[in-house]
């Protein structure tokens, strides 16, 4: 399988303070990564630069082989590097369809357009019907995202990030805000995203992340602590000390 | 909360939704409607056409000032920059060049939206207070250069000696105003027309979400100032082709037409009948200058205070302008349909 995502010597200082350093993971087509790691350990700080919301201080990061270190985020997002947001962030006013129309739309450099009619794009409806098929939203279609439930905002926002045909998708806490009861619906749409896709998955929640990962990647205080598979996360000792065992301070 | 994605299916009746089809029904009817009363008022009021022809080129100008505000989320009080630049363009386009009617609202449109784009490109990376300090900024040098070019423009004493040729070469520009009124309105229709294309194009809803959200539409690989200098440039040449359509009909143009106080006023014509909308713009207009015609004859000292009293009660009340409460009044009259 090709490497999709390759981060290699990622640091980033502010000032004195060292938020993340020397950080080398990759993801290759088809993964299902889950970074994990106890508050503070640098994960939101690792996305950021990965998405290129902030500069790294060094490092590289490839995607599908292309160096995207400088690129802005908009450009990192044209060539498939696609995350979804912590907060569902969503344009509340307008429908759930009209989300992916826009979404697809601007994908495909569409948005120009001045005198075309939305409702008669060739092909776009179809492919907004298997996006809102794929996510289950297809009934609230047509329901204005501001008084959707919390929990299919966050499927929306999924569908948002797939609807961009992402090479690498990270998902930032998908789950975070839905009643426990709910997460099931939406850990059920991510294992229908397409497999060719690398999936990097922030997650607290453990239980989340022993469903969804076939790989973990452990931070701890802006380092790489290890990585593996989840067996050998769940008996690794340096784990439960510096994760875990929080864990169990914080309850 | 669950239960709202098994209702959902196409006929329900969550608050949202009735809301959103009154609100689409409407949509597509109002144009239409515009049309039609705008008939009816040329067959009802022959004797106020003047007034009335003004009211429709003013509502094309509150239109354009609809699609930045309404569409984009554009704060701006210099929209009279690119109304007045249409107007001078296609008044000394007709002193001097040109007189067929069409071409010198194309004059005007041009004018409008070149302004436009320019400034636009210029001060749309600032939000707020910021920009809106910036649009009245750009407002006051247009006016001054239109008052220092005395040779083209006529400075203070405005720019006349506008005389178009017939419409189609057909229809002379009459004494009684026939001709502008109508021309003015068909003008109006067809920009109404051409307004809803265009914020149902891609185009539309891209603004509407950099209007909601820039980051978000940034974070879809999309520019928002690009959006935004489009859309501005866009309702630069709504602007423009209204400043051109009063140059055409009303024979003069003067400063006033480039003034702080017409962008002020079409603002409060657009909060008064309803942003978002587009025909929210007619409605706002048709009342503040309906409303005004009417006082300022009975009352010439107070009217002012009226139109005041008259807005706080619509902010307070309707605060979606009047156009919002025709649509819960449609919402209603239809909820009752379908319960009988």
């Amino acid at each position: 399988m090709t490497t999709l995502l390759a981060v290699e010597g990622l640091s980033k200082n502010f000032g004195g303070l060292q938020v993340s350093s020397d950080i080398t993971m990759s993801l290759k087509a088809g993964d299902r990564c889950a970074l994990i790691g106890p508050n503070g350990a640098g994960k939101t700080t690792f996305v950021n630069l990965v998405t290129g919301v902030i500069p790294p201080s060094s490092g590289t990061i490839r995607l599908d082989g292309r160096d995207v270190t400088r690129l802005s985020a908009a450009e990192r997002v044209r060539l498939g590097l696609i995350r979804s947001f912590q907060v569902a962030r969503l344009f509340k006013s307008m429908t759930v369809r009209e989300h992916l129309e826009l979404a697809v739309l601007q994908r495909d450099r569409r948005t120009f357009r001045l005198f075309a009619n939305v409702a008669k794009i060739a092909g776009l409806a179809d492919e907004v019907a298997e996006l809102l098929d794929i996510m289950g939203l297809t009934a609230v279609a047509h329901t204005a995202v501001g008084s959707l439930a919390y929990g299919q905002q966050r499927l929306l926002e999924i569908a948002l990030a797939l609807a961009m045909k992402p090479k690498v998708l990270i998902l930032d806490e998908p789950a975070a805000g839905v009643p426990h009861s709910e997460s099931q619906r939406i850990l059920d749409a991510i294992d229908r995203l397409p497999k060719d896709l690398a999936v990097l998955m922030i997650e607290h929640d453990m239980d989340l992340v022993f469903r969804f990962a076939s790989t973990i990647v452990v931070l701890a205080q802006g380092r790489l602590l290890c990585s593996g598979t989840a067996k050998d996360i769940v008996a690794d000792p340096r784990v439960r000390e510096v994760y875990l065992g929080s864990r169990a301070h914080a309850h | 909360m669950t239960t709202m994605a098994d209702h959902s299916a196409p006929e329900t009746t969550t608050p949202g939704n009735t809301l959103m089809t009154t609100r689409r029904g409407i949509d597509w009817i109002g144009i239409p409607v515009v049309a039609a009363v705008g008939l009816a008022a040329y067959w009802l009021l022959p004797d106020d056409l003047g007034l009335l022809t003004r009211i429709l080129s003013s509502a094309l100008f509150v239109l354009s000032l609809d699609l930045v505000l309404g569409y984009g989320g554009i704060a701006t009080l210099g929209q009279a920059a690119m109304f007045g630049a249409g107007a001078y363009a296609a008044g000394i386009a007709a002193v001097n060049w040109v007189a067929d009617p069409f071409a010198l609202l194309a004059v005007g449109g041009v004018a409008g939206g070149l302004v436009a784009l320019a400034t636009g490109a210029l001060i749309l990376h600032a939000r707020g207070l910021t920009l809106l300090m910036l649009t009245i900024a750009v407002a006051q040098i247009v006016q001054e250069v239109a008052n220092k070019a005395r040779d083209w423009t006529g400075g203070s004493d405005g720019l006349s000696g506008i005389e178009p040729a017939p419409v189609l070469g057909m229809f002379r520009f009459d004494m009684y105003g026939r001709t502008s009124y109508l021309f003015a309105l068909a003008v109006l229709v067809v920009a109404l027309v051409v307004a809803r294309r265009i914020v149902r194009s891609p185009f539309g809803l891209a603004c509407r979400g950099v209007k909601e959200d820039p980051l978000r539409v940034s974070a879809i690989g999309g520019s928002p100032k690009l959006y935004l200098v489009a859309l501005y440039g866009v309702a630069g040449v709504f602007a423009g082709v209204a400043g051109g359509l009063t140059a055409v009909t009303s024979g003069i143009v003067g400063l006033d037409s480039v003034g702080f106080s017409w962008s002020a006023e079409a603002l409060v014509m657009l909060v008064l009948g309803g942003t978002g909308r587009l025909y929210g713009a007619v409605i706002g207009t048709a009342a503040f200058m309906g409303i005004h015609h009417i006082l300022a004859a009975s009352d010439p000292f107070h009217w002012m205070a009226f139109i005041g009293l008259f807005l706080i009660g619509i902010v307070l009340f309707l605060p979606g302008g009047i156009a919002s409460g025709v649509e819960r009044l449609v919402g209603l009259v239809r909820g009752k349909e379908d319960r009988a």
